[in-house]
């Protein structure tokens, strides 16, 4: 496991200098900003099996606080980082105190309507700049505003939250609690019946996954100095996580960066390509994901890697004598 | 008595699946619950076990009320239970599945893998450990169970037809665990509807059909009891005899 991430380590450090210039660098911080939300996703919606589709809201949250914190105070936005990470975890609460009491679906359909809700009330708050969004300062008035014209340092401030949400996710996976999630993922009344407080673990987790997200949400507006209820609280922000969560492998602990990796530089060649209408592109885009993933490797591509290696493990195996179970 | 049941019911809309169902199993017995397929006792058992909560009646365990209690709170009071078709984490080793169980009364990683590689021993899967759930056939998935549950350190162990389904040398390696088991000082009780097998196995038998307890007691006594041959058998083979 050492190994794995001193090499993740080193050749994310070393990337700006390979692939040096505006465009890569930018396009590196983005990557990063989406496993980062992906990870955070993953929490609840790849170990606890709990699928959100409103992940939408906590980052919305996250990356309205700064910038609403600046406009109303003039503060600098890296101030409104907690009050989004205390609103996004409030909210958690809301959703997932009534609707983990419910079996199934429910939670999921739940996500989705709250969060279209969310953004609609949102698009009409003139508090919240209503439907034409928030501006962050314009000029940097200093290292405290975060506000860099090059990607680099962002991409450094990414790397380092990515980490520690890693290293956060590899903890908890190690523990009870990851433990606890799995088992409710595979099967709640089963774990119900031997001892584990499935409403109370889930509502952890989701808990523990808004924070992230929330926080995903405040470095998006750092780095780019303007939210709208588009940008900020569309349903494709949260489809976005669960694809990438998916595609590398949900309920595992690199997948989402691996899916981030895929995901976000094929989204920016599939722009590029389709121009000004490419925004219809990434619905398809996201579509035909979703339907090879269901087809073929519902486990995203990490679980794919893991059941190969299992496989041949067990040719290896199948040599020496086995014992009836 | 570690366990009292007393005139519980469970009503499914009009059908009453139990019916005054009383129960009172003492610390260290091996009791069987048996009768034909549809005669309450899978329901009674969930009730037991938290999964249903009685339409009427009461539960109490070791001086507790557990008769509303939710499945968790059997868990940690320490009634165990396995499934009928066995619930195991498919995508989790079997190690893994049983640190599920430890890590009830050892909240540490190193402690619950201690307390489970312990209970893998005992349930001899030690072998297996590293093996994840589906790849193990029935058999080894009903003993994962039991394990499972057993990790959770039980006074009293459900287990819902853990011998349904396997070969006659597979029930008995199971019924030797079992006994196993028993002779650790755990309470248990079996649901089964092979009778051969529980007749050997318990010490007492309690006998279900439509919904209601219609004998109790020895397992020589039950085979004879009248009643007891026309619900297992039929009306036709009872006269036979």
């Amino acid at each position: 496991m050492r190994w794995v991430w001193i090499a993740l380590g080193a050749v994310f450090l070393a990337y700006p200098w390979v692939l040096a210039g505006p465009f890569y660098e930018r396009m590196g911080a983005l990557v990063l900003l989406a496993a980062i939300s992906g990870s955070a996703w993953n929490l609840l919606g790849g170990y606890a099996g709990q699928a959100s589709v409103g992940h939408a809201i906590f980052y919305g949250a996250g990356a309205y606080l700064p910038l609403l914190v600046f406009t109303q105070w003039g503060l600098p936005p890296i101030a409104g980082l907690p009050a989004g990470i205390a609103v996004s975890v409030l909210i958690a609460l809301v959703i997932g105190i009534p609707t983990f009491r419910l079996l199934g679906h429910y939670f999921t359909m739940a996500t989705v309507a709250v969060a279209e809700l969310v953004r609609l009330v949102v698009s009409n708050w003139d508090l919240l700049g209503a439907a034409v969004g928030l501006s962050g300062p314009a000029v940097s008035r200093g290292w405290w505003d975060l506000s860099f014209r090059s990607s680099i340092p962002y991409y450094y401030i990414f790397l380092a939250v990515l980490a520690v949400v890693l290293l956060v996710t590899w903890q908890m996976e190690r523990s009870r609690m990851g433990f606890y999630l799995r088992a409710i993922k595979a099967g709640d009344r089963a774990a119900r019946s031997l001892g584990v407080p499935v409403r109370r673990y889930k509502l952890y987790a989701l808990m523990l996954s808004a924070a992230f997200t929330s926080v995903a949400g405040s470095l998006y507006a750092l780095m780019v100095g303007f939210v709208d209820p588009d940008s900020g609280l569309g349903i494709l922000i949260s489809i976005e996580m669960l694809i990438i969560a998916a595609l590398g492998g949900a309920g595992t602990l690199f997948g989402p960066l691996l899916g981030a990796v895929i995901l976000i530089p094929l989204q920016n060649a599939t722009n590029s390509w389709f121009g000004g209408s490419g925004s219809g592109a990434t619905y398809v885009i996201y579509g035909g994901i979703i339907m090879l993933i269901a087809r073929y490797q519902p486990g995203g591509l990490m679980n794919a890697w893991h059941a190969l290696q299992e496989r041949r493990h067990r040719r290896a195996a199948a040599v020496e004598p086995r014992h009836a179970a | 008595m570690l366990l009292e049941a007393r005139q519980v019911t469970k009503s499914f809309g009009a059908f009453t699946a139990v019916a005054d169902v009383d129960l009172g199993v003492a610390a260290g017995e091996m009791i069987g619950l048996i009768g034909p397929n549809g005669a309450g006792k899978s329901t009674f058992f969930n009730c037991l076990t938290g999964d249903y909560a009685p339409s009427a009646g009461t539960i109490r365990f070791d001086d507790h009320d557990v008769t509303n209690a939710p499945p968790e709170r059997h868990a940690r009071l320490g009634i165990g239970r396995t499934y009928q078709v066995p619930a195991t984490f498919e995508d989790m080793t079997v190690l893994e599945n049983v640190m599920v169980g430890a890590f009830l009364r050892h909240p540490h990683r190193g402690e619950a893998r201690d307390a489970a590689l312990a209970v893998i021993e005992l349930t001899e899967m030690t072998e297996q450990r590293h093996l994840r759930a589906r790849t193990l056939g029935t058999p080894g998935r009903k003993r994962l169970e039991i394990a499972r549950a057993m990790a959770t350190q039980p006074r009293l162990l459900l287990l819902d037809e853990a011998l349904a389904g396997l070969t006659p040398a597979e029930i008995q390696r199971a019924m030797d665990l079992v006994r196993k088991i028993h002779a650790t000082g755990v309470t248990l009780v079996i649901v089964e509807h092979i009778m051969e097998v529980i007749l050997t196995l318990a010490e007492r038998i309690v006998v279900f059909n439509q919904g209601k307890v219609i004998a109790q007691g020895k397992p020589d006594d039950v085979v004879r009891n009248e009643q007891v041959i026309e619900a297992y058998l039929g009306r036709r083979k009872a006269h036979r005899r």
